[in-house]
């Protein structure tokens, strides 16, 4: 296509602003599906860094930092308190004889507990209670994340080990979306989603563009015998629910990014074996194919360089539609269960994931990928429909 | 019966679409009187079909009649709506196609497509209705009217289509017939059949007739008058017999030398240079000052009506004079 | 004396269409016994054209001369007879692609008869460079010198068919074909799709063809104004059948034929007197159900129950004049 037949195209398509809105739109799709690495907060498949604590948070929630522990040893030698193996977690300051101060380095966050283990049986903790068994003082919502501890007789040789806790803490992190049930957040697992979603809908319509419109081809270029049995296999196909064909298939072969998409390339090679061949015999009885024939051209040569680039148009129109409903069979496999492995969550399999917590009202989890699902196939489908409209001349005004 | 019936004068319609205005019809005034046939002649891009379809008042966007006024019996179509012209569509005029299957519906029979002509307009019983299709069916030389009369459209042959297209148009008398290239898509020998049945249609019930085509032959043995256009303006009009004999307008004139059967075999033919202009970009001025051996730059302003005869006229600063 | 040579030979050849069935209706075709209806598009034609000679095909829709065309350009395979290029038979000549090539068609429809997604350099060079006529290199360049030839501008290689008026794509398929180097051209309708201004344009090209190069040339028409004008002989076709083939000046001077004369009653005419028409009889039968014996034999006047039964073949009336009337 030149430019001149660019322009004219491009304006036709601009007339309907709905087209022009399910543009922008499937653009948009596709660049979350390509940068979703760069978009996206978190990776949602760095299974080390979720948290239990995370999950089942409501949109707009902080993630929250567990509460830890820190711990450091002391010797007590020579009257002097020295942290072991160069820990600087803590701090010592001695106060006077027999006495010293352990603390936190890090006095910004207020601990929530402080416990001092292995003292003497007679040493003090400042408001601290000691267990009733064990040589352990525990000072809750200690000051300044400070102990003072002071010793009647400073024993010669002692180990003591104090074990800081710290609270949960709400992050600067939000869950824009909420979480799901293992703490991922959704508006990561969303655009990844998308990822997965787009790329398998794109491969799988693509490799079945390529063998679809190949086997149309060949039906429409050897006709008789070829045609005939090229065509029963695509009533065949037609014939099954594509639901069923892909839930049949993954049964057998298991779950997999390759397996959903040949399930796809199953269902949907005949909508192409059967485009390209109506296409292509109709180019065949056009003049220039005459022309073709008189200028003793190879068959092939007639078929791939006359006949492929005039039915191009609309097999590219139908892989449009195609990309569509090729998410949409992926996703329904997906939320079935038999789709994509779960550590590569697609959309089908976040909406199934959220399906068991919609009625305890965590309705996010599945809320977030189900308007994205809708959206993008909606878009999808109005585009290629307009570039339908706008190849038939016939629904022209 | 010679009063003018029908006039249209200064008709203008314009086509807007994104690449710019195409003025497919440009300030076209004829008129015509009962039992004559008008022939519009000219080549694609002349404006001779848009003529008859602003006629028929089936200009569609991004069409418009921009200007001008089309009289029957002095009742001003322009102005008329949607629904007032289409009962004037079939009744008072009618319009016969080049493809007879644009008009005839493939799933319905003869009788039906004729009896609901006829029902659209008036309501009479079906015996009556019979007997009109079968005499229209007659008048336009079909054998066996009444088997014809229970047959499919695709069981026809294309001339006796286009018959069958013809009867129905005549079956509510109308006043005045467009025929836009209506035997184009025939064979010569049925061409010819369906012109003399024509020919001897209008003259004996005295009815008005435009016939659009290309073919100056088949114009000079079924007209009466021609009118010869070219991108979208008048050229030259007048009785068949002035516009053959002696054309005055360069184009007439070198339109009729080009056919071969005015030249001598195995010469090469007198050919018109060049190619019709764009509609778009045509300015003021003769449309076919770009082709013409006699344009001069007085050719630039818009040509004047030269008169040769009460009938023959021609819009040219350098006519061919006699 | 010189010797004409026959560049083209066709010996009764024939062409059957049958209707595309399929599987299932081949087997209850099979099991009925039914025979499905074929259409005779051709019916043993034999005709011959000399070097350098232009023979006019002529007849309505439907009387089998487009597919006449086509099985002499070798695009359609024959069902019966034989053909010949310079004597060599056209099995062995088709197989030569590159020898092949020496004979070309120019179609009726230029928008169809173009390829609308290739350049109009592509179009004319593809034939010439795919048998390595020139390299691919130099195939703007023959294009080019192409498109010169017949009257269009050389920098049109880089444009698609769709920037180009009716005549001047026809004017390109013409140069497609000539990019070949044809010995013979063989022209369906070549003119019947443009308007009238255009039409003689495209004819004197045609015809300046034909003199610079000796081309012979099989001019495919309805319109019996343009045979007279170009053609040196003349076959009148009906049905699928030859019924009267003659020297121009004989033919439209003297027809034999029944058919013939009714077709020339019926050529509209530019003239200032009207015709007084002679009525013809009936409309052009179905291919599908023709009549036996001498097709034309419902049309004519002069038929009798002989022409009911057996199928006229060509014979002589005169030298070069050949008809297929049983009562002329």
């Amino acid at each position: 296509m030149n430019r001149a037949a660019f322009a004219e195209f491009a304006g036709r398509f601009s007339e309907s602003w709905v087209a022009v809105a399910s543009l922008v739109v499937t653009v948009l799709f596709l660049a979350c599906a390509l940068f979703a690495p760069w978009l996206s907060p978190t990776n949602p498949y760095d299974l080390a860094r979720l948290q239990l604590i995370d999950a089942l948070k409501p949109m707009g929630s902080p993630q929250v930092k567990p509460g830890e522990e820190i711990r450091a040893n002391f010797a007590l030698t020579q009257g002097q308190l020295i942290p072991e193996a160069n820990d600087t977690d803590f701090e010592v300051e001695a106060c006077g004889a027999n006495c010293f101060i352990v603390g936190l380095a890090d006095s910004s966050a207020q601990l929530m507990s402080l416990q001092l283990r292995g003292l003497p049986r007679d040493a003090i903790v400042d408001g601290a209670s000691k267990h009733p068994i064990q040589p352990w003082w525990t000072l809750n919502a200690p000051e300044n994340n400070q102990a003072r501890v002071r010793f009647e007789n400073l024993p010669a040789d002692a180990r003591v080990e104090a074990i800081a806790r710290t609270d949960n803490q709400p992050t600067g992190f939000i869950f824009q979306l909420g979480s799901d049930a293992f703490g991922r957040d959704m508006l990561s697992a969303i655009l990844y989603g998308i990822r997965i979603s787009v790329f398998v809908g794109v491969a799988a319509a693509g490799s079945a563009m390529l063998f679809g419109t190949g086997l149309g081809l060949l039906a429409a270029w050897r006709g008789g015998a070829i045609d005939a049995m090229i065509m029963r296999a695509v009533d065949f196909t037609l014939s099954f629910p594509a639901i069923l064909v892909g839930l049949a298939i993954l049964a057998i072969l298991g779950s997999g990014v390759e397996k959903v998409i040949l399930a796809v390339v199953l269902v949907q090679w005949c909508y192409y074996a059967r485009t390209a061949r109506s296409l292509a015999l109709s180019e065949l009885n056009k003049e220039y194919i005459e022309a073709a024939r008189g200028m003793r051209l190879p068959a092939w040569r007639i078929m791939l360089r006359h006949v492929l680039p005039n039915c191009l148009p609309q097999i590219i129109v139908l892989f449009t539609l195609n990309i569509a409903s090729a998410i949409s069979l992926e996703s329904s496999l997906s939320f079935l269960g038999v789709g994509l492995p779960l550590t590569q969550p697609s959309l089908g399999m976040l909406i199934a994931n959220g399906y068991e917590y919609i009625f305890s009202q965590k309705y996010w989890i599945s809320f977030g990928p189900g308007i994205v699902l809708l959206i993008m196939i909606v878009a999808m489908n109005l585009l290629g429909d307009r570039l339908r409209d706008l190849n038939n001349p016939r629904f022209e005004s | 019966m010679s009063e003018q019936f029908f006039e249209v004068e200064g008709l203008n319609t314009w086509f807007f679409t994104r690449a710019g205005t195409f003025k497919s019809v440009r300030d076209v005034s004829f008129n015509l009187k009962r039992g004559e046939v008008l022939g519009i002649v000219g080549e694609s891009g002349s404006g001779k079909s848009v003529t008859g379809m602003s006629i028929m008042g089936q200009v569609e966007k991004p069409g418009k009649i921009v200007s001008g006024s089309i009289r029957l019996d002095g009742k001003e179509l322009t102005e008329l709506s949607f629904d007032q012209m289409r009962k004037y569509r079939g009744r008072r005029i009618a319009m016969v196609f080049q493809n007879p299957l644009m008009t005839l519906n493939p799933l319905m029979r003869v009788r039906q497509q004729m009896f609901e002509a006829i029902s659209e307009h008036e309501n009479v019983p079906a015996a009556q209705m019979r007997e009109r299709s079968i005499a229209a069916l007659k008048a336009v030389g079909i054998p066996s009217p009444e088997e014809r009369l229970e047959a499919y459209p695709h069981e026809l042959s294309g001339g006796m289509r286009q018959r069958v297209v013809i009867a129905t148009a005549l079956l509510m008398n109308p006043d005045l017939i467009i025929a836009d290239e209506p035997t184009t898509a025939l064979d010569v020998t049925i061409q010819a059949q369906i012109i003399h049945q024509m020919r001897s249609q209008i003259t004996d019930r005295g009815l008005g007739m435009i016939w659009i085509t290309h073919d100056l032959a088949t114009l000079s043995e079924l007209a009466d008058r021609i009118l010869v256009m070219y991108a979208g303006a008048m050229m030259e009009t007048g009785a068949t017999a002035e516009i053959i004999a002696m054309p005055r307008h360069p184009y007439t004139s070198k339109l009729l030398e080009s056919v071969p059967s005015n030249n001598e075999p195995g010469q090469r033919l007198k050919q018109i240079r060049g190619t019709m202009p764009s509609l778009l970009d045509l300015g003021e001025g003769c449309a076919f000052r770009s082709r013409c051996e006699r344009a001069s730059p007085a050719c630039e302003i818009s040509p004047p009506m030269r008169s040769f005869s009460s009938t023959h006229h021609a819009w040219c600063h350098h006519p061919i004079e006699g | 004396m010189q010797v004409v040579q026959t560049v083209f030979q066709a010996d009764e050849v024939s062409r059957v269409f049958e209707p595309a069935r399929g599987t299932i209706e081949k087997l209850t075709d099979r099991l009925t016994g039914k025979r499905p209806a074929i259409v005779q598009a051709v019916d043993r034609v034999s005709l011959s054209l000399a070097q350098g000679e232009t023979l006019g095909i002529v007849g309505e829709s439907g009387c089998g001369k487009s597919t006449l065309a086509r099985m002499i350009t070798g695009i359609l395979p024959v069902s019966g007879g034989t053909r010949r290029f310079r004597g060599e038979d056209y099995e062995s000549f088709l197989a030569r692609r590159r020898d092949a090539l020496k004979v070309q068609m120019v179609f009726q429809d230029p928008m169809s008869s173009l390829n609308g997604r290739l350049k109009v350099g592509e179009i004319i060079g593809e034939g010439a460079v795919v048998h390595g006529i020139v390299p691919r290199s130099r195939m703007r360049e023959h294009a080019a010198k192409m498109l010169e030839r017949v009257g269009l501008a050389a920098d049109s290689i880089d444009r698609y068919p769709h920037q180009f008026s009716g005549g001047q794509r026809q004017r390109i398929g013409i140069a497609r074909a000539l990019a070949v180097e044809p010995e013979l051209l063989v022209c369906d309708e070549a003119v019947a799709a443009l308007d009238v201004s255009v039409q003689a344009q495209i004819i004197n090209l045609l015809m300046d063809i034909r003199q610079e190069s000796g081309l012979s040339m099989i001019f495919i028409s309805h319109d019996l104004g343009l045979i007279r004008h170009l053609c040196d002989r003349v076959a009148v076709m009906y049905l699928g059948r030859v019924v009267e083939l003659a020297k121009t000046s004989e033919l439209f001077g003297n027809p034999v034929h029944p058919y013939t004369q009714m077709l020339l009653a019926g050529m509209p005419r530019i003239s200032t007197e009207r015709r007084t028409f002679m009525p013809i009889k009936g409309e052009i039968p179905s291919p599908l159900n023709p009549p036996s014996g001498c097709h034309f034999h419902p049309r004519c006047d002069r038929a009798t129950d002989h022409c009911r039964i057996s199928r006229p073949d060509l014979r002589e009336k005169g030298p070069s004049h050949l008809h297929a009337c049983l009562n002329a």
